[in-house]
């Protein structure tokens, strides 16, 4: 049995790289998908916009840790393969990412005024360069203090991945406690090393929310 | 892909989710009620209460809001035991929901009373209504009325997140979901179905919430 | 051949009837200014011009060519026809210059050089080119619908529409854009206007419109209509707006 020391609390410390690359990852990739569902979430398509719909109402309509789970375990029993816990983790932070920016796009998007579109059409653009020209730079301007937010809400969530295994801060948490049999410590601690991570997003958000004016974020994930 | 669908084996075991279904409302219930109780209470001592008292409603939103709720959990139910609470895992489930969810609904309240219009509390001044009572139930009801939409949407991501109990192995839909596709290899359509049924609820809870708004907010006041 | 010709222009909104057999007929050159209390249509009537909304019956040629609901042919349309709106709706994010070049650049694919020369000609025509590179936030309100007039100037169109453009203006800045208006209509362009300004109507319009009631009751040049009003109702509509 070990104490919990200055080489625990280095372990712990190298765990929050995993959580911050998760995070990153998930970020990135949730960017990147969320903008086309955002896209198809707006479009003229009706078969299109629903399938946008649906996306996002499953991946905000169903907890995280089951989507994780069908992501490892069930894939790996459906496809008779054995996945790896950050390919897993990965994919499931990914598609999870994409549904909420996606969402915070599309009312980025929506509450561009429909005048805004109408000049532009006026001017001959085609509905690519509204978008593009004149539609998507400010949209993207609104959406930035909840993208914060959610980025936020994202590093708490990748907490789950303990549950599977995967060794990022939490499970680093549980790993040690295992060893050093201390947990009075060591779950407050990795509740720190949390705080410390998302409270300056936090305070930044706000403070983005604060110069655009806008009101909305007040609810987040646990 | 070789691999076959057994819903059938699924609906066998429907009577442990139906059970796991009716848990996981109870503990949203349960954890809702109990953060709500614990918000109105902060919310006011974030108004009215002494310097000391408004710094320490602070903290707790700002801790709850920028801590993992698996985390907070861990704290209730492997970190108490030193200070000699020992819970079992369904109460650590119940009061570490309620404790979560009130961080969120303190800061919603408090949102809701700062947009209440200052000029209805001028009015009710103005009137010389009787303060305390009267005077509390303009503000809060219009409070409630204002921030009702975001609590409810706190209700759901509430009752999504209570998923995360099955860590400590608390009675709710998820940890039940586990021991069955253990038992029957069959994660798949365990975690598929698990999924629609949380879908279900959640779309049963804004039902509901929606048409609560609707009986106390617009029926009701039609006097 | 008129640049805007109305045959039997009909449009309902759910029950609600907004154009009953409207038919006008505008040549080169023209100015017409269409008049009428608010919700006679006459906002509608040019929106249908420029496809930004689809009438249910009857057909409108703008240059010879009928209006569809066919993308392509809107976007040549919109190539043809300028369009200021009362609110200005300027694009927030750009400068005054980018807000000019965006439609020949890539609304016509005119190369970044000639588009850029076009704005600045554009912009020379409604005296604002000491405003290039500032914001729209940063202009007063006639300021902003003069650049918005040079963004459809700059698209070099047929046909200018201008949807009651000095409603939203605090008065003393109307001035500065009715100026603008007269000067365009002394170089011989084509305009139609929905406007509340009688004077510059009595001044420099070529045929006078009264709308009421989704159609058009009265019609022709300036001298005669306003001088002998022949409809009950627009003789009401003349008194109440010269009252003021």
């Amino acid at each position: 049995m070990r104490t919990f020391g200055p080489s625990e609390f280095a372990f712990l410390l190298a765990a929050v790289r995993w959580t911050l690359l998760l995070s990153l990852v998930a970020f990135c990739g949730g960017i990147a998908f969320g903008f086309l569902i955002a896209l198809a979430r707006v479009s003229r398509f009706f078969v299109l916009r629903g399938l946008a719909q649906a996306y996002i109402q499953v991946f905000q309509g169903t907890p995280v840790l089951i989507q994780l789970f069908i992501a490892y375990y069930g894939f790996a029993v459906l496809f008779d393969l054995r996945i790896e816990a950050w390919t897993a983790v990965s994919l499931a932070f990914t598609a999870y990412s994409a549904a909420f920016l996606g969402e915070i796009w599309r009312g980025a998007i929506q509450a561009i005024p429909r005048q805004q579109w109408e000049s532009a059409e006026c001017i001959s653009l085609s509905y690519f360069a509204q978008l593009r020209y004149v539609i998507l730079p400010q949209a993207f301007r609104i959406s930035i203090p909840p993208t914060v937010g959610f980025l936020v809400q994202l590093v708490k969530a990748t907490s789950v991945a303990a549950i599977i295994g995967f060794i990022e801060l939490t499970r680093a948490g549980q790993l040690m406690t295992n060893v050093t049999f201390q947990p009075m410590i060591i779950y407050p601690i990795v509740a720190a090393l949390y705080f410390v991570i998302c409270w300056p997003l936090s305070q930044f958000s706000r403070l983005l929310e604060r110069r655009f004016d806008a009101s909305r974020g007040i609810t987040q994930g646990l | 892909m070789r691999y076959v669908f057994q819903f059938g084996i699924v609906a066998d075991r429907t009577d442990e989710l139906v059970h796991g279904a009716l848990s996981t409302l109870w503990l949203t219930a349960c954890g809702a009620l109990g953060g709500l109780a614990l918000a109105t209470l902060c919310v006011f001592l974030r108004t009215a209460g002494p310097r000391p008292v408004r710094w320490a409603v602070i903290s707790y939103v700002e801790v709850i809001r920028n801590t993992p709720f698996l985390v907070q959990l861990f704290v209730l139910y492997f970190s108490l035991p030193a200070l000699g609470i020992r819970l079992y895992a369904d109460q650590a489930a119940i009061l570490g929901l309620a404790i979560s969810f009130g961080g969120y609904a303190t800061e919603i309240l408090r949102s809701g009373i700062e947009a209440v219009p200052r000029g209805q509390i001028e009015a009710a001044r103005a009137l010389g209504l009787r303060p305390f009572k009267i005077f509390r139930r303009i503000i809060v009801f219009q409070a409630f009325k204002i921030v009702y939409p975001a609590l409810a949407s706190q209700i759901v991501i509430l009752l999504l997140g209570s998923s995360v109990v099955s860590a400590i192995s608390a009675t709710e839909l998820t940890a039940i979901t586990n021991s069955l596709q253990s038992q029957t290899f069959r994660a798949f359509e365990f975690y598929f179905v698990a999924a629609a049924i949380y879908l279900g609820l959640a779309f049963a809870t804004k039902v509901l919430l929606a048409s609560l708004y609707w009986l106390v907010f617009v029926r009701g006041r039609e006097a | 051949m008129p640049v805007v010709a109305l045959r039997k222009v009909s449009k309902k909104f759910g029950k609600h009837v907004v154009l009953d057999n409207v038919d006008l007929e505008v040549a080169k050159g023209e100015v017409v200014a269409i008049v009428g209390r608010s919700g006679s249509g006459k906002s509608t009537l040019l929106r249908c011009i420029n496809g930004l909304e689809f009438i249910d019956s009857g057909e409108i040629a703008v240059n010879g060519r009928r209006v569809t609901r066919n993308l392509a042919d809107l976007r040549r349309l919109h190539r043809e026809v300028g369009i200021v709106f009362q609110s200005y709706n300027l694009f927030p994010h750009l400068t005054v210059e980018r807000n000019v070049e965006l439609g020949p650049t890539k609304g016509k694919g005119i190369p970044l050089g000639a588009a850029r020369k076009l704005a600045h000609d554009a912009l020379a025509a409604v005296h604002l080119t000491d405003k290039l590179n500032d914001y729209p936030a940063r202009l007063s309100g006639g300021q902003q619908q003069r650049v918005a007039i040079a963004r459809a100037l700059a698209m070099e169109p047929v046909l200018l529409l201008f949807d009651e453009i000095t409603s939203a203006l605090d008065p003393q800045l109307t001035g500065e854009v009715v100026r603008v208006l007269e000067e365009l209509a002394a170089q011989g362009r084509t305009m139609i206007l929905v406007t509340h300004e009688m004077g510059f109507a009595r001044r420099a319009a070529s045929q006078i419109v009264f709308m009421h009631n989704s159609r058009i009751w009265e019609h022709g040049p300036p001298q005669q209509v306003l001088e002998n009003p022949k409809n009950p109702e627009f003789q009401t509509f003349l008194s109440a707006i010269l009252r003021n």
